[in-house]
């Protein structure tokens, strides 16, 4: 965006003004853009979601407002416009406003760092994922201080149940990203979708392979657990079933949002489709290439940029608009893939959830991050690494290496770690009847 | 515990077995199966998969003649007469008591009558339980099947028995297997009580002012058919129209008019014009020509409207227009009927039947009341 | 271990998954459960007391209201009270349409409840919608054969209301193709699902001693592994003829309702299987002439039971000679099944307390009556 402004203002124009301005009225042109967006999104998630579940449940969803019931989103924002907005009069009335929007404002941050297409980024921060995942825990205070605020007791559970939740989900989430993050070296989020070029072989990996845009890391045994672990994780982070403990209906009532009305529920609401929307985002950029996709590379070499100034504009609009739909499309299939898991499972337990956090995704990281070491080894590595045995190895030939012994790893480490995990599961329910007993005996 | 026959069977929990996400994936498979499915539409009873979803106001399940919602009461539709006596079996057997029976009395002598001059059913606490339909001894509370009573007045759910009668004919559409089983015991306590029933005790009471008005006419009809006779008969020949043409002519005109509003299916409509004196033949045989060329075109497939010009008196000019309005009338009655019974059965192609039962029974009971007015006319 | 303060919180009576107006004072410790008490009388609808007033016949509608998901085989226990009490034959061939109309009962219960334990456990309808819909399906022969969906009001003494309609058979045929698919569709996403297991083995359990001091009954009986079933113990209608299977479980947590439940279904479509094969042969008509409207037993009293899908259902009723029971009295499963919920759910969380409510499959209706 920068240097499309700066292209026209001081190239076209020739009026010459200084660089801070021009990045300024870029950058307010995107942030402008991106709010619009975000609301968008989660309209259109909404009535994805409904449609989609209730074509799951041999139902039709929401058909009636407009053609195939595409304006019932916007009806139902009307609504929750228009309802009175109460507040519990023993509530922390100061507190219960701000909560919504210090849950909000963190999700709309997080768009500063997502990549749409081939030099679409509004920020290209050398941090970007620590950025991102940083950033999306500031709205557990929002949480907390809604639960805090409502002076119900279900609230108070939820927000409690949503804290812990989020803080215990953030460390398989950061790992399963660290094995990622080991193989690429970097921590900003374009040179991890630039890392992806390739045919189901990155072509930072093994250089001869041709540049169709698909060199996924959900191709490598590293990267495919690390995509579990990681979407597991996500889900947790979106609240979303199996993880949507700090708002089970069935037991809380909503949760932290149980005595939110009006329009501040619809902020909650918001911030958690937004979330999802991002999460989903960056499932698809880190390990399904993001915008990467047969075509997209090759149009951006002919477009201009800073490396190549003589290329045609036409090349730019085209492979942004071809990124920017792979890279929508994969967001909305794994936004399916969350709504399809919604539709099938039940709710895990509290405590459940954090066994499963702690017991079983953490220690499948972090084995995960030793196969990624492995990974780099096998591929990158040579006698100046200590590793002299892999000199004589054609690159391809230490790529499926790397493969056979990773996928080895992590596949022997999931089944052990699942039994071990069932095995703990039944020991705590024998732990419970001891609990029972003591108090049982207590009363 | 001893058991005769079959086992006891211990569930099997599948301990042991390794977990290691199969089972979630298996469930997303069931889900993934009915969301492929769902494109289509469910169409029977032996499918799991597929759209089962009826959008209920577009699209209507054809309902059971079983299906039993709240009460109405019955009258038959040729005589008018409802087929209550008033006998309380049903204020009797209804549990939550919603039933009120206001037994009819003659007013002469002030002797019980087999009618009932107010039935109130209070719909709101109504349990739908059918017990009133089942026990009634003459058939005349039946279940209905419209199920869309919502409304914002709870007053109006009281219904008294102007709003709870419905004739026959109606019961038969939504019902037909299930009246005819009790038909013929039905007509038969019904002929009996008429006999027993003075003036227009135990009519429908949308029908008794009605009937009350024809009969208020008739008489004065009968009185002042000799004079008017008098001089309608000279002036006849001499091309000019007398009042009572012109107004036959007219109803004629209004039967027509109102034979087209009947609609697209109008059923045979047969306008059935009266005997007429020779001197009117000429306009009222005219005007019900047109009346069958209205009922033509918007039926199709109309039958010949008779017009049957006998010889008789002048003085039958009054009981001709008498017929023709009548016409009008039931084609009128008809073409507000077709869609009001048709109402909860449109969807499913009965409207059709419906439509054009009524319209006939709406015709011939015009054709009798004309034959019956003729006659009458001929006796004064 | 660290003792931290105690709060108590109410769930219900208004609350999504109480399963009607029903509230628990829950003492909590943290997540976990100190204690529970039950509080009942939200739904309190004089129904005893309503019977005593009205006529024998005119209770049966009042019967549907009791468990408003099972209407028939509320009918068929107080019918049974009432041919016991008053002597009533009931024909053959009503018989077996009663029998029928109940064993559809039974898996449109279990369909239901299945489902609703499933979205208790948090799952969003899924499990729900497909149990709701093969429970529309035969909603829809009830609807045929006897009027209504739901309060079918069917059965009569000495009999049933009317005889099956025409297209009753075929459509019945149909709905036996279609239901062991959703069986075993059902088992496929319930049986080995990780998460379903994790919220229902070892939570919730019964143990066997326990059960029967309650006099629970029904599938949380069985699934405690007591075989008791009254269609087996007492044999009533024509309930001996048939060859059916007692499922029991082995612990008597949630998991062991799930697998009876889902067990009783395949085995009541192994009884209307039979059924079909038996009721053309059957005697009589649909109901016995002789009963009339007005049912004057002589005086006496009686217990009549029946297995309904939640557990024994029974009406006490004594005659004191008149049109109307003296006095008259329900034993209602769902209640009984619910008073050592207290026992059930302590020392569990939470979130465990509505999956335990869940699977006892208790209709409000019934047990506030």
């Amino acid at each position: 965006m920068h240097d499309v402004v700066n292209q026209l203002i001081n190239t076209t124009f020739g009026w010459g003004w200084p660089g801070w301005l021009i990045s300024l009225i870029s950058y307010l042109l995107i942030a402008t853009l991106l709010f619009l967006i975000a609301p968008f999104q989660m309209l259109f998630l909404t009535y994805f979601e409904r449609r989609a579940i209730a074509r799951m449940q041999d139902r039709v969803g929401p058909n009636r407002v407009g053609p195939e019931g595409i304006f019932q989103p916007m009806a139902d924002g009307v609504k929750m416009f228009t309802k009175e907005d109460i507040v519990p009069d023993s509530a922390d009335k100061w507190i219960h406003l701000i909560a919504p929007c210090i849950v909000v404002a963190p999700t709309m941050f997080m768009f500063a760092v997502v990549p749409w297409g081939p030099g679409m980024v509004p920020v290209d921060l050398n941090i970007g994922l620590l950025f991102f995942f940083a950033i999306s825990s500031v709205s557990a205070i929002g949480l907390m201080m809604a639960g805090w605020a409502s002076n119900n007791k279900f609230a108070l559970i939820g927000a409690m149940r949503a804290v812990a939740q989020m803080v215990s989900y953030e460390i398989p989430a950061v790992l399963s990203l660290l094995a990622i993050v080991l193989i690429t070296g970097s921590l900003s989020i374009v040179d991890l979708i630039n890392y992806q070029g390739g045919l189901f072989i990155s072509t930072m990996d093994v250089a001869s392979v041709p540049d169709f845009g698909l060199g996924w890391f959900i191709f490598t045994p590293v990267g495919f657990l690390a995509f579990i672990a990681f979407f597991i994780a996500a889900l947790a982070e979106g609240e979303r079933t199996p993880f949507d403990i700090p708002e089970a209906d069935s037991e809380i009532v909503a949760g932290y949002m149980t005595e939110y009305s009006g329009m501040k529920f619809g902020l909650f609401y918001l911030a958690q489709y937004v979330l999802n929307f991002l999460l989903c985002a960056m499932t698809a950029i880190i390990f399904f290439g993001g915008w990467q996709g047969p075509g997209v590379g090759w149009l951006y070499s002919l477009a201009i940029t800073p490396a190549n100034p003589e290329g045609g504009w036409i090349f730019n609009v085209l492979s942004g608009a071809l990124g920017v739909f792979y890279f929508l499309a994969k967001t909305y299939i794994f936004f399916f893939v969350m709504v399809w898991v919604r539709g099938a499972y039940a709710r895990l337990r509290i405590d459940q959830l954090m066994d499963f956090g702690w017991k079983f995704l953490i220690p499948l990281t972090l084995v995960n991050i030793f196969g990624a070491t492995i990974w780099v080894g096998l591929t990158r590595w040579g006698a100046a690494e200590g590793l002299a045995f892999v000199e004589g190895w054609s690159p391809i030939m230490r790529w499926a290496i790397a493969f056979v012994v990773t996928l080895a790893l992590n596949l022997g480490t999931y089944l052990y770690l699942a039994r071990i995990y069932a095995e703990s599961q039944s020991e705590r329910a024998r732990m419970d009847d001891e609990v029972l007993e003591r108090l049982t005996n207590v009363a | 515990m001893d058991i005769q026959r079959g086992n006891i069977i211990v569930m099997d929990r599948r301990t042991g077995k390794l977990r290691a996400g199969q089972g979630l994936l298996q469930g997303l498979k069931v889900v993934w199966d009915h969301w492929a499915a769902s494109f289509r539409k469910n169409e029977n009873f032996t499918q799991i998969r597929g759209n089962f979803t009826v959008e209920y106001p577009d699209e209507r399940l054809q309902l059971p003649q079983a299906y039993r919602n709240m009460p109405v009461l019955l009258y038959d539709d040729e005589s008018g007469h409802e087929l209550c006596t008033g006998c309380y079996q049903c204020q009797r057997i209804c549990p939550p008591q919603v039933i009120h029976i206001t037994q009819a009395k003659d007013p002469v002598t002030g002797k019980m009558v087999p009618a009932a001059t107010e039935f109130i059913i209070e719909y709101d606490a109504c349990m739908s339980c059918g017990f009133c339909a089942e026990v009634c001894p003459f058939d005349s509370i039946k279940m209905d099947h419209v199920f869309e009573l919502s409304t914002a007045d709870h007053d109006s759910l009281t219904m008294r028995k102007a709003q709870l009668n419905r004739p026959i004919s109606y019961y038969t559409s939504i019902a037909p297997d299930l009246w005819e089983g009790v038909k013929a015991g039905a007509m038969k306590k019904l002929q009996g009580n008429i006999k027993r029933r003075p003036g227009v005790i135990g009519m429908a009471p949308s029908l008794t002012e009605k009937i009350k008005a024809r009969r208020q006419e008739l008489a004065e009809a009968a009185a002042a058919a000799p004079p008017a006779a008098a001089p309608a008969a000279p002036a006849a020949p001499a091309g000019k129209l007398t009042p009572e043409e012109k107004a036959a002519k007219l109803a004629a005109m209004k039967a027509a008019n109102a034979a087209k509003k009947a609609g697209g299916e109008a059923a045979p409509a047969e306008a059935p014009a009266a005997e007429l004196s020779p001197a009117d033949a000429k306009a009222a045989k005219l005007a019900a020509i047109k009346a069958a060329n209205a009922a033509k075109k918007a039926g199709g497939e109309a039958a010949p409207a008779e017009a049957p010009a006998a010889e008789l008196s002048p003085a039958d000019a009054k009981a001709a227009k008498l017929a023709a309005i009548k016409a009008a009338n039931a084609a009128k009655k008809a073409a507000e009927a077709a869609p009001a019974v048709a109402a909860p059965t449109t969807g499913n192609g009965t409207a059709a039947p419906t439509d054009e039962k009524a319209a006939r029974l709406a015709a011939i009971k015009a054709a009798n009341a004309a034959k019956k007015a003729a006659e009458q006319g001929n006796n004064e | 271990m660290i003792k931290t303060e105690e709060l108590q919180i109410n769930i219900g009576p208004q609350h999504p998954s109480t399963h009607g107006v029903f509230r628990m004072l829950v003492t909590v410790d943290g997540e976990t459960i100190t204690d529970l008490k039950p509080v009942f009388g939200y739904l309190h609808r004089n129904h005893e007391q309503i019977a005593e007033v009205n006529t024998y016949l005119q209770n049966m509608p009042y019967t549907d209201r009791l468990d408003y998901f099972n209407s028939m085989a509320n009918n068929h226990a107080y019918a049974i009270a009432v041919e016991k009490l008053a002597g009533i034959e009931v024909p053959e061939r009503a018989e077996y349409i009663r029998v029928l109309m109940v064993e559809l009962t039974r898996v449109l219960n279990h369909a239901g409840a299945l489902g609703f334990l499933i979205n208790d456990m948090g799952a969003w309808q899924t499990q729900l919608a497909f149990g709701m819909r093969e429970r529309e399906k035969i909603l829809d022969l009830f609807e045929s054969a006897s009027g209504a969906r739901l309060m079918c009001n069917y059965f009569r003494f000495g009999g049933v209301v009317r005889d099956l309609p025409d297209d009753f058979m075929p459509r019945l045929k149909d709905l036996l193709v279609a239901m062991p698919a959703f069986i075993d569709e059902l088992e496929r996403l319930l049986r080995e699902n990780e998460i379903l297991l994790q919220r229902s083995e070892g939570i919730g359990i019964l143990p066997r001693d326990l059960a029967i001091a309650y006099s629970v009954t029904g599938p949380v009986l069985r699934a405690s592994g007591v075989a008791y079933d009254v269609r087996k113990a007492e044999p009533y209608s024509v309930y001996d003829r048939f060859d059916f299977d007692v499922p029991v479980g082995s612990v008597g947590d949630v998991y062991d309702r799930i697998l009876v439940r889902i067990e009783e279904m395949r085995q009541s479509k192994r009884i209307i299987e039979q059924i079909i094969e038996q009721l053309p042969d059957a005697q009589g008509g649909h109901i016995n002439p002789k009963a009339r409207q007005n049912v004057r037993p002589p005086v006496g009293d009686v217990y009549a039971r029946v297995e309904s899908p939640k557990g024994e259902l029974g009406f006490y009723l004594v005659s004191d000679g008149s049109t109307k029971p003296y006095r008259y009295k329900v034993r209602a499963p769902s209640f009984i099944n619910l008073t050592p919920l207290g026992d059930m759910c302590r020392g569990y969380k939470v979130a465990d307390v509505v999956v335990i409510l869940g699977s006892i499959d208790i209709v409000m209706g019934e047990v506030d009556r």
